[in-house]
This record gives C-alpha cells, structure tokens and sequence, in this order.
C-alpha cells in the first residue's frame, strides 16, 4: 500500500515521466492495430517505403493509386487532426472534403473504434515523414466525381462504429471486431453488387484483383466448416496448413503483413467468429484429404516432373517445406484454374518466420499451352478433378499489371 | 549455438540461425563435396540427405534441422546403397565434368532406399530435379539400374 502511494506520488510529481510511458504504449497498440489492419500492404508500392503509397490498383473505370500515409506534412497525413484522422477511416471524406473511393475499405473501418483510430493515428505518426506526392488517377467521366460519392456512401456505408452482441461470447465479439472491422476480410471475400458495394452475400468468396479470394463461410464443402481449428490457425497465422495447401497472391500478403502479428488468442478469436458465418454454396468446392489422381494429358505431368517436382516433390508433398505442399489446396480444386493460373504466371512468395519462400513465374520458360497443360494437371492429380484451364487464361495473366517482385529486387 | 548431427558426428555451429545449410558445409565446416549450382533450389547440385530424404541444402536453414541425422557425398559411400551407387557410378564411369554428381549420388541413393528396384519411370521422376549440363542423363539411369541389381 505504501508502495502504491509512494508511486502515485511519483506519477503525479513527474508528469513528463508519466507522459513519455503513455505515448509510447499508445504506438506500440497503434502499431499492432496497423498490422491487424493491414494498412501496409495497400499503402506500400512494390518495393517502396512502407506506408508511403504509391501501390497501383486496376479498378473497372481506372487506375487508382494508395495516397502516402507517413506523417509528411505536404504529401503525407501530416496535418490530419484526431477528428479528421477518424472521419477518413470511419466516413472516406479526406481533410480537405473531398470523398475517397472505397478501395480504401472505410466501410470496413467505420466499424473501428474510436480509440482504435487514434492508436493507429499514433502509430502512423511516429513514422519517419516521406515525401511522397500521390499519383493521380486516371478515372473517366462520370467516375472522376468525386462528390457523387456522397450517394454512394448514403447506401453502402453503414458509418456505425462496431456494436458487440451481448447474447455471444467475449471472444466471439473479438473475433468479429477483427474480422469486420480491422481485417476488412469482407473486402475481397465478399462479392460485390452492382455498385460496387459488398454484396449480401458474405463471405461467399469473390474475384480480386484477379485472385480468387474463396469461400469463409461455414459450408463444409465449399467453405471453411470441414477445417479443423488447428488448421485454420495454422494456416491464419504461417500462411499454409498441413492438408491444406499454402496461402498466395493476396493472402501471402495478408498473412505476411498482417496475420502472421496477431496474438494466438486474436487468431482464436476470428476462426470463433468465422465458424458462425452462415454457409453459402459458391465457388470451387474443397479438396477431400483423399483423392485418387486423374490420369490427364502427358504434357502437363512430364512439364511438373522435371520443372516443378524438384521443390514440390512428384507427389506434391513439398520438399523441405510445407508452403510446398500442393496437397488439399483450395486453389487446385477449383477446375476453372483461376489462383493456378494466378501462381503459375506471377510466382508466389511469402516471408515466414523460416525465411522467404517463393515460387518464380514460370512464364519466361513456358508457352500458353504448356503452362495450362501444368494447370490442368495439377487440378487432375491433386483433386481428382477434370481442369478446364484453356492457354488463353494464361495468356491473359501474362499481361498482369503487377508481378511481384523477384526475391531480392 | 546450435548443433548439427552430419554423418554421425556432431558439431557446435555458432551461425545465424537462417544460414542455409550448405554454408554450413562448405564455409563454416570446411565439407566442399555438396556443391553450389543454382542457389535456389533448382539444380539439385546441393543435394543432401536429412533423416534418409534427399533435400535442396542451399534453401534449407541449418537450424530447422537442429539435431536431425544429415549425410553428406562425404559419407554417403559408407551406407549399403551409397557404396552400390558410387561402384556403379565408376563402372558406368558416368561423371563427365563432375560438378552436378555428388547431388546426383545423393538423389540417387536416396531413391534406392525407398524404392530398392526402381522402373525406368521411377528413376526419371526421382531424377528429374538434379540438372546436369553434361547430359550424363543416359549414363545415370544405367548405372542406377546397375546398383539396384547389385
């Protein structure tokens, strides 16, 4: 009791101590929030400074570039007040009124909190400023309106900060915080409406950016509900899960940027949260643990014998690395190819905690036909399925706007 | 510190944990038969055995098999299907400029522990990662064969 008394004095007579503890606290919870957030993977141009924008986004009417989010005053969020900092995140109205596009995902954020904001704010602005003016787009008419937004957001923003339903758990709540409100998981998971907009359909799995983001919903067979939770775990916090394939294109980035940060107890939190999302039956269905292999075209298997099964082993088990494992990936039940298409035209890569794990594009080595003949293959032995990949959808691939870096670039 | 169990001796490493394992070999411990080719897993010159399988030791950090049984081309001869594969090698004299073959012995013998009499398919599926610019392709399924009648 003395001691707590002889501390509260301490804290009262030295307010600078006091004050430098809670700043820093306050970054080191913005910093986590950021991550949880993924705020980095959007606001970071391929090998650019973190959070200095400058990321390209292929929209339907234009291309659309991520603003500078370090604290820079001229080209930065450097002179955002707190209120300003929340309208952004909460309504996509910018400091000087005018209305963002919904590629930033603030009909996710509105769901934040407020003190959530203004640790990320904190954190934001602990960062070195980089001078970094944002490129602007280049949306034609009528999409270059900005202020027709404002009827925009009247019907697909809900702008209602996240409200916990008492009838569920702690963790439940947690979970659909993250998952809702930080993780935007809804942006790219859920399919989009005419407009634009998430679509009722959530989490019923969706094309983006050419990826296909799959089915979260509890549907065994084409959603999540045959995972185990030591499974979705894994696969949530390293990037791949044993029977289940590893994550690519933009999960690797969520995972890397963000997931891969979470505390064990947020991680349980969101598979608590995604085992109640009711079950839709979109997309590709999973790979059952067991399969009997098509027999496919010998194109296809004598390309990923002697250019594939070095890393990937013939049978598909991986060498030395389970993001190798081709076995039960999602992506090789889906016979129309889209994410196979996706790795074998731009690699894949994500930084584990055991070190980057890539896959080079396999695009300078290979033809149209070859590459759809692997496709096909993978798709044949891996889910016993017959693969629809025809040589155009690689061809199409080919001219991705945006290949990832080679390791080391 | 860490310790690596290679070809029944152990060895203290002080090296980043991240530090692939075929630097260990050649620069830290001085075991210049596992080669250097590609560096990326392509070329299966560095090829290995951890626990009797054959893995690419140029992408593998050291400490991800801390303790695990590693062999090397230095001892490889000293197993029943390594001494086969290395007496069929020099009687098929297979090796023309030699860079590629100790990673050829290494997958070779791997593939004749798990599968004693391997099928021509076999040998080509269980070889297809190990690159050689020689074209010694012809001679190494020979002498495999050779090793598996042994």
């Amino acid at each position: 009791m003395r001691l707590f008394l002889l501390a509260s004095l301490l804290t009262i007579a030295s307010p600078f101590g006091a004050w430098a503890a809670s700043p820093s606290d306050l970054v080191q919870q913005g910093q986590y929030l950021t991550r949880a957030a993924d705020c980095e993977a959007c606001h970071t141009a391929p090998g650019g400074t973190p959070f200095a924008g400058g990321r390209q986004f292929q929209l339907p009417f234009g291309d659309l570039y991520s603003p500078n989010i370090t604290p820079d005053k001229d080209t930065g969020i450097g002179q955002y007040t707190d209120a300003q900092f929340l309208r952004v995140l909460h309504r996509g109205i910018g400091r000087e009124g005018q209305h963002l596009y919904p590629a930033m995902p603030y009909p996710s954020y509105t769901k934040m909190s407020d003190d959530d904001a203004r640790a990320i704010k904190a954190y934001l602005f602990s960062l070195p400023p980089v001078h970094a003016p944002t490129k602007p787009n280049n949306f034609g008419f009528p999409f270059n309106q900005r202020w027709l937004m404002v009827f925009w957001n009247l019907i697909n923003n809900p702008d209602a900060r996240f409200e916990p339903d008492s009838s569920k758990s702690a963790e439940w709540n947690r979970g659909a915080y993250l998952v809702e409100a930080l993780g935007h998981c809804a942006e790219c998971h859920t399919p989009r409406n005419f407009m634009q907009a998430k679509s009722s359909r959530e989490f019923a799995g969706a094309i983006q950016a050419g990826w296909l983001a799959y089915n979260l919903t509890s549907d065994p067979v084409h959603g999540i509900g045959a995972w185990s939770d030591a499974s979705l775990k894994e696969f949530l916090s390293t990037g791949q899960a044993p029977g289940h394939g590893p994550a690519s294109g933009p999960m690797a980035e969520a995972v890397e940027d963000s997931l891969q940060y979470l505390k064990p107890e947020d991680i349980s939190a969101i598979v608590t949260y995604l085992r109640t999302v009711p079950a839709r039956d979109d997309g590709p269905e999973v790979v059952p643990a067991t399969i009997t292999p098509l027999t496919t075209a010998a194109l296809g298997e004598h390309i990923f014998i002697r250019a594939c099964a070095g890393c990937h082993l013939p049978n598909g088990t991986g060498r030395q690395s389970p993001w190798a494992a081709l076995g039960g990936s999602h992506s090789t039940g889906d016979v129309t190819g889209n994410n196979v298409v996706q790795v074998l035209t731009n690699g894949s890569q994500i930084e584990t905690d055991k070190g980057l794990m890539f896959m080079h594009p396999f695009t300078g080595a290979y033809t149209d036909e070859e590459l759809s003949a692997v496709a096909n293959y993978l798709i044949g032995q891996f889910s016993a399925r017959q693969g629809q990949v025809m040589p155009q959808q690689i061809s199409k691939a080919r001219q991705s706007p945006e290949p990832k870096a080679a390791p080391g670039s | 510190m860490f310790q690596l169990l290679i070809n029944g001796q152990a060895h203290q490493v002080d090296v980043p944990p991240d530090m692939p394992l075929l630097w260990v070999l050649r620069d830290v411990l001085g075991m210049t038969g596992t080669k250097f080719g590609c560096g990326i897993a392509q070329c299966g010159a560095c090829t290995v055995h951890v626990g009797g399988n054959a893995v690419r030791s140029c992408l593998l950090p050291a400490s991800s098999v801390a303790g695990q049984p590693i062999t090397t081309i230095e001892a490889v001869g000293e197993t029943p299907s390594g001494a086969k594969i290395q007496r069929a090698w020099l009687n098929h004299e297979v090796v023309q400029c030699g860079y590629c073959q100790s990673g050829q012995i290494m997958a070779a013998t791997a593939l004749l522990d798990a599968t004693p009499k391997p099928t021509d398919a076999d040998i080509d599926v269980a070889m297809a990662g190990n690159i050689c610019r020689c074209a010694t392709y012809v001679r190494i399924r020979a002498a495999i064969h050779a090793a598996a009648e042994a």
